[in-house]
């Protein structure tokens, strides 16, 4: 959470010569960060960011103390003052004791309790230094009364609240405020006017007739609030069990400062010295006059415990040797009690530390003091890893090189798709991984496939540019029921016009490129977006073709199967040391034809022919382009004539071809 | 085309000495090499003259058999060799030849361009990551996208309804129904197992953390780069994003080393002059943390780019990169490895945010990267 807190506040707690700018570089390397430096009315007010683990410094005293510790690493003399640790915090109340109240509560949800009568208070708007440092740290100032509680949660850290004493209903004759945990169901109106129904199991308090008047440590209730017409107010301060103010406070998307700061556990030893200042303040601000004993109910004290750290493993992780006296500075300007042995430092936590609770805790303390940026920096020697990486990584690499090379620009959709186009393309929804909480109509499940983010890739490009040639090479997600989905990377090339034999083309280069057979198929893909007419499976590893009723053309490749069917490695075959002989064969053709089992058929004839190509496909005509090639001998015409007898006589009765021309 | 036999048969061969007979082969290769040479004729025409049916070299061939028998093997490839050099010769003169036009060109009109196509700006940062971290033996690895909440928050030291868990705004998956028809072990999982309740979209790459050390190989050197899904769009923020996470553990390990590896990161990627800091940071699942920035590029590192004006792109001379730190014990404990031998830190970075200020694109809404829009995409 971020901070705003003003140079002179922070120097009331903070003795000092540091400037600003040393403040900020200083604090940053070494504890919270501080990001800004804001100029309000001429003063430096600092932007702190303070990180979760760290409640006890979510406050300028929490600050200064941080500061106190770090600047004198820098060669700056810096002090804390009015520690309230350190304060002479009085328990006395009221000797009138005129107003009473009757309290129950639990301390598992609730290890302390504070409360105080005063009467006669006067709520009036803030005196004007009070206002102007609220506003400088980014509070609005409401009257004496609220100003109060805020101003104590800011310097302290400790959250405050007060309830006007005269609407707490009374059991036996005596206002009753019973803390207890909260049933499913009920409900409360907090002072921002809101009504919540209550999960259950949240900390809330009930007084005398049964009314709930206090959402713990998230909000006051409205029934209970203090206003402009209060003259009797109970002062407040608690500390609750973290995780149930966290539950209630999200459960319920009621996010306060105060429950951002409960949730990260506060330190109980704190509540007394800053109820003490509240007290102060009530008395000098609002005129008001205790009436009440302090009843604080705080019946588990902190026991201060120690956590253990190897000398060893201090030095192993900053990888250079500290002096132990350096050591024992820096862990105690913190607040810690130190001992030390030869292989060992052995640290006392203070109650404001206790996220400090094993051995790497205390070696970031350690290491943050010193500095990382005394620290070098070395490479890593010693074992190399035996891990590989997987296959796919590399193939990926070098199909997308491939691709631009061939004229395609890579997009990168989202893997989440809309409703819409999961009904559009018939994908199912009921086998298909939905987000419970998304952000957007737009990304709501995640994709099974590819097809439908490339063509609407295409359809958003089409007005810039007509003529389109995209590819994506991402990851799909497939169900599988009671689990993860199953992640495959899918190869998606999408163009624009009717491109059919360009894509086929790409789709043999790349089988050729992993050494797998093109797949031998006819069959056009079952109903869906392509035209039948025009597209072609690709054995089990995908689809390509033009897309019914429309001039788009696309191949679709499991790349996941293409991979683990992968040839590794090539292997040598000798260059011919005998020259081949080439021909020409045109054939005039029945209409209708495929041409691939004829070509399949011819190479099937004799082991001499090394390859045949199509060279031309004119209406009827088909002409190949046949190379005969023996690796053991020279080839003559009297070896070629009966293969070619042989190839026209099959190509006559297998497929009705007439030969027409020999090249 | 077809190389046919001519018709005119020599008759009556008389038998001939292999030497003389490839002393004749010899004078032929030297007459057609002479030809090649000398001729104008366009080159088709000479290598239908030179190695035709009708030429000399043909003629020669079909009299083979006059040559002892056990010498026609040798003496076959002799024929194939002149056959060869006559070929060479006739191929080098092609190329030697202008074919045909010699008259000026206009040599300032466009050349004709290769097909040219772009790769993603992400696709580009990946590689050039994986490269640099390949040199200093960390291997690429991939880990789910979509991922048990054990692994992307729990097993990092994240309890359910733990405010740490604030700092990622995460999508959640429907929780999968078991059915009837389910394997026993599926169902065991989903009610014994506390593990594996949940589905997020990995709001990080750090879910390949205890992923990788369940493979049970140490020490551990990982680059896991993969998408990453947050709930957050605007300017700086898209839904879908990408990170590169590094893993080092091994004994002894260190902060020393962490800044060593982000150092050469830094200087191989961003160049020699760039610096790399670290600031105290907390996450759950490293102790001590990181934030690390580097130095900025624009104003090298002084935050003023001319007298008095102040750098727009940094903060203070210094950009912030990327969380890290050495890797809690807790998180080794959950993959299995023992935190008194073993220690290591992680680190994860943004590639989008980290290409864009390495180009120094000055994109100011992130979410261009997935628009898709080829006037963008083809900048690149």
């Amino acid at each position: 959470m971020n901070l705003l807190i003003p140079d002179s506040w922070l120097r009331e707690f903070l003795k000092t010569k540091a400037t600003p700018k040393q403040m900020k570089e200083y604090l940053s390397l070494c504890g919270p960060s501080v990001e800004h430096i804001h100029v309000v009315n001429g003063e430096p007010v600092y932007d702190i960011e303070i990180t979760t683990n760290r409640p006890d410094a979510m406050s300028v005293v929490g600050v200064a103390r941080e500061a106190a510790a770090i600047l004198p690493r820098f060669g700056i003399q810096a002090k804390l003052i009015g520690d309230p640790y350190h304060s002479n915090a009085s328990k006395q109340g009221s000797t009138l004791r005129s107003k009473k109240l009757a309290i129950t509560t639990d301390s598992k949800l609730n290890p302390r309790f504070t409360a105080m009568v005063f009467e006669h208070v006067k709520v009036s708007p803030s005196p004007a230094w009070l206002v102007r440092k609220l506003e400088q740290t980014g509070i609005r100032s409401i009257n004496t009364v609220v100003d109060i509680t805020n101003y104590l949660m800011r310097t302290y850290g400790q959250p405050a609240h007060v309830f006007d004493y005269d609407t707490i209903r009374t059991k036996n004759g005596i206002p009753t405020m019973i803390l207890r945990a909260s049933k499913k169901g009920e409900t409360i109106t907090t002072l921002d006017g809101k009504t919540h129904t209550l999960p259950g199991d949240d900390i809330v308090i009930e007084d005398g007739g049964g009314r709930i008047i206090d959402l713990c440590g998230i909000m006051g209730g409205e029934n209970s609030r203090v206003r402009n017409t209060t003259t009797n107010v109970i002062l407040f301060l608690q500390t609750y069990d973290p995780t149930h103010i966290r539950r209630t406070s999200m459960a319920l998307s009621h996010r306060t400062e105060a429950a951002g700061l409960f949730e990260k556990g506060l330190d109980s030893e704190l509540v007394l010295p800053v109820f003490v200042k509240g007290k102060e303040l009530m008395r000098e601000l609002t005129a008001a006059k205790p009436a009440s004993r302090l009843y604080d109910i705080y019946p588990k004290r902190y026991k201060p415990y120690t956590v253990w750290c190897s000398r060893q493993k201090i030095d192993a992780y900053l990888g250079i040797k500290l002096d132990n006296r350096e050591i024992r500075t820096i862990l105690e300007r913190l607040g810690f009690a130190v001992k030390r042995s030869k292989t060992e430092v052995t640290v006392t936590v203070p109650s404001f530390r206790q996220d400090v609770t094993i051995d790497v805790d205390s070696i970031e303390e350690i290491a943050r003091m010193f500095g990382y940026h005394n620290i070098g920096a070395k490479l890593p020697e010693g074992e190399l890893s035996q891990a590989s990486s997987p296959p796919e990584l590399a193939w990926e690499e070098e199909v997308k090189n491939r691709l631009r090379d061939w004229g395609f620009t890579e997009t990168y959709t989202y893997s989440m798709i809309s409703e819409k186009l999961m009904d559009a393309y018939a994908l199912n929804k009921q086998k298909a991984y939905n987000i419970t909480n998304p952000l957007s109509e737009e990304w709501v499940y995640m994709r099974p496939s590819l097809l439908p983010s490339m063509l609407a890739t295409i359809e958003q490009n089409l007005h810039v540019r007509p003529s389109l040639k995209l590819f994506e090479l991402a990851i799909t997600y497939a169900y599988q029921e009671g689990d993860l989905p199953k992640e495959t990377p899918v190869l998606i090339i999408g163009m624009t016009g009717q491109a059919f034999f360009e894509l086929k083309g790409i789709a043999q280069v790349l089988f050729d490129l992993f050494g797998i057979p093109f797949p031998k198929s006819e069959n056009a893909p079952e109903a869906g977006y392509y035209d039948p007419n025009r597209s072609l499976v690709l054995g089990d590893y995908g689809t390509v073709g033009e897309l019914a009723g429309r001039s788009i053309t696309v191949l679709e490749l499991d790349f996941a199967k293409l991979v683990r069917n992968a040839k590794r490695g090539k292997s040598y075959r000798p260059i011919p040391k005998y020259p081949p002989v080439v021909e020409d064969l045109s054939f005039i053709v029945p209409a209708g034809t495929h041409i691939g089992p004829m070509m399949d058929a011819m190479r099937a004839v004799s082991t001499l022919i090394h390859t045949i190509t199509l060279l031309d496909m004119y209406e009827n005509n088909r002409t190949f382009h046949i190379t005969y090639l023996d690796p053991k001998r020279n080839l003559t015409n009297e070896n070629i004539v009966p293969i070619r007898e042989k190839i026209v006589t099959l190509m006559e009765e297998a497929f009705g071809a007439t030969v027409r021309a020999l090249g | 085309m077809v190389e046919k036999d001519s018709d005119d048969h020599t008759p009556a061969e008389e038998p001939i000495a292999t030497p003389n007979f490839i002393g004749l082969l010899l004078e032929v290769e030297q007459d057609a090499m002479a030809a090649i040479e000398a001729s104008e004729k366009p080159i088709d025409q000479l290598r239908i003259e030179l190695l035709g049916g009708k030429s000399e070299l043909a003629r020669l061939t079909k009299q083979i058999r006059r040559v002892p028998e056990q010498d026609r093997a040798q003496v076959g490839t002799v024929v194939n060799q002149v056959k060869q050099k006559i070929e060479n010769a006739l191929s080098e003169k092609t190329i030697n030849t202008p074919q045909g036009a010699t008259e000026p060109i206009d040599v300032t009109a466009p050349g004709t361009l290769p097909p040219v196509g772009h790769l993603h700006i992400v696709t580009q940062a990946v590689s050039e990551i994986t490269r640099i971290f390949e040199r200093i033996g960390f291997t690429r690895v991939r880990h789910p996208e979509v991922d048990w909440d054990w692994y992307a928050f729990e097993s990092l030291n994240m309890p359910p309804n733990h405010p740490a868990r604030d700092e990622w705004e995460t999508f959640f998956i429907k929780y999968p129904e078991v059915s009837s028809q389910n394997t026993l072990e599926v169902i065991q999982l989903h009610t014994s197992g506390k593990k594996y309740k949940t589905i997020v979209l990995t709001p990080h790459t750090s879910n390949g953390q205890v992923r990788e050390m369940e493979k049970g190989k140490l020490p551990i050197r990982m680059i896991n780069i993969a998408k990453c899904y947050r709930r957050q769009v605007d300017v700086s923020h898209t839904p879908m994003f990408h990170q590169f996470e590094g893993l080092y553990i091994d004994r002894n390990v260190s902060i020393m080393h962490l800044k060593g590896v982000f150092d050469y990161f830094v200087k191989q990627f961003y160049g020699p002059d760039r610096e790399i800091r670290l600031r105290p940071f907390h996450f759950q699942f490293t102790e001590p943390s990181f934030e690390v920035d580097i130095s900025c590029g624009i104003c090298h590192g002084t935050g003023y780019v001319t007298k008095g004006q102040k750098c727009r792109l940094c903060k203070e001379g210094w950009l912030e990169m990327a969380g890290s730190g050495m890797v809690h014990p807790v998180v080794l404990k959950n993959g299995g490895v023992d935190p008194a031998k073993y220690s290591g830190f992680a680190f994860g970075w943004g590639i989008e945010r980290a290409y864009m200020m390495k180009s120094g694109t000055k994109l100011d809404d992130l979410r261009l990267i997935y628009s898709n829009d080829v006037r963008f995409s083809e900048q690149f």
